[in-house]
């Protein structure tokens, strides 16, 4: 509800400031028209013109949405080394978890499982 | 499926939420574009191609190429020509093992445009999806003496070094981190668990500061809470300190101790009873005292 009140608000500021200054420019040619000399502007256009601007900072502020927090570290407060410590560039894709997947079919072994650990390890896709 | 239920709209929000923090959530992209956002790809307007990138990106790191290539096709045809799908290709190489073919690719792209620093990062992951580390850190010290100021380059150096056991230069390299960004108590933490894991009574006390500074920064970071715990325990045992500053670190270990026991005593529910916890910590207490 407050939602639709602040947009009322802004609308009808911005339209308010709008007829403010639609009405300034109206007196200035109406003093150019009857040869006056040009001082100030009357003072209902000024206070409308500033009534307006306030009604539409009002509004725009609810619009705009949720203020962010000014001190530095508050954003960082709820992250974990999880989201901080990924790297999308450095993906690497030869990890185990494309075991996980539906299409992936391992190597052939050309040694058998009973050789030595170290010459198993040595392939090049087995360190990740 | 949980997903088949989801309303494609807030499907595309959670992309964009993922894609904007960085996550990886491969898995979980791939099931919702897969069951979900696929068949409403024609209203998402230029947010689409943006999309099908991270699919690609997800479905090779899951190894679902049936997922990636079909949007790697719509990406090429969209864009013909472009860099950034032709890094994409490479990356299919890759995860495909056609490592050489992929570098050629890189090195393509780096002849055309040199400033192109995302072909020059993915050559470091070629050499390290091989297991080639060292080749790795030379590329990438290469790399860093061109574009200094890339923090995820900077950590994925400190994690190679790590990967090596070469403690401290991994430090170094968080160090750089904790200039780029002084607010992070993450990498407060982790550096203090670089210098913990070296040990030695001068690392171990530089490990106690930079926990605490962790701790202060994000009071609800417990492992920086269990961290200085540690670490000043491993100070009591090791040194012969002069009277008032032993029982500061004393204060200081029992202070971390009663932190993490009312973090734990606060979230204790019915399901997880709390308390095997608060008597594991007890009887780490104790140890202390003795």
């Amino acid at each position: 509800m407050a939602f639709v009140w602040a947009r009322l608000a802004f609308f009808a500021g911005i339209i308010s400031l709008f007829h403010a200054g639609y009405s300034a420019a109206q007196h200035r040619a109406y003093m150019r028209v009857t040869e006056q000399e040009f001082t100030s502007l009357p003072t209902d256009i000024s206070i409308q013109g500033f009534l307006s601007l306030l009604m539409a900072m009002y509004g725009i502020l609810y619009i705009a949405g949720d203020f962010k927090e000014i001190r530095a570290n508050v954003q960082l407060q709820n992250k974990s080394w999880e989201t901080v410590g990924n790297r999308p560039t450095f993906y690497t894709f030869a990890h185990r978890g494309r075991a996980l997947s539906p299409n992936y079919s391992p190597p052939k072994a050309t040694r058998s499982p009973l050789d030595p650990i170290d010459s198993l390890a040595a392939g090049p896709h087995h360190q990740e | 499926m949980a997903t088949l239920d989801l309303d494609w709209e807030d499907v595309r929000e959670q992309l964009r939420t993922w894609r904007e923090d960085n996550t990886r959530h491969s898995e979980e992209v791939v099931d919702m574009w897969d069951y979900c956002l696929k068949h409403y790809k024609h209203k998402l307007g230029d947010e689409r191609w943006m999309v099908e990138e991270q699919v690609v990106v997800a479905g090779l790191d899951c190894y679902r190429l049936d997922v990636a290539e079909p949007s790697l096709v719509a990406l090429n045809d969209q864009f013909p020509g472009s860099l950034r799908v032709r890094k994409l290709k490479a990356m299919r190489l890759e995860a495909l093992e056609r490592f050489d073919e992929a570098m050629d690719i890189y090195d393509s792209i780096i002849r055309q445009d040199e400033t192109n620093s995302t072909a020059r990062k993915r050559k470091v992951s070629v050499l390290r999806g091989q297991g080639r580390i060292t080749e790795a850190i030379k590329e990438l010290t290469e790399y860093l003496k061109i574009f200094m100021s890339d923090s995820e380059a900077w950590q994925e150096l400190c994690d190679l070094y790590l990967k090596e056991a070469d403690y401290s230069k991994a430090a170094f390299c968080m160090e750089e981190l904790i200039l780029t960004n002084p607010h992070n108590h993450l990498f407060h933490t982790r550096y203090a668990e670089i210098k913990y894991t070296q040990g030695g009574l001068d690392n171990m006390e530089i490990a106690r500061s930079y926990f605490s500074q962790a701790a202060k920064l994000n009071p609800n970071n417990v492992r920086a809470l269990y961290g200085l715990f540690m670490s000043c325990t491993q100070v009591l045992s090791s040194s012969k300190m002069s009277g008032p500053k032993k029982k500061e670190t004393q204060q200081l270990a029992t202070w971390a101790l009663k932190e993490i026991s009312d973090r734990y005593s606060k979230c204790r529910t019915n399901t997880m009873d709390g308390s095997k916890i608060l008597e594991t910590f007890k009887s780490l207490s104790i140890m202390d005292k003795a």
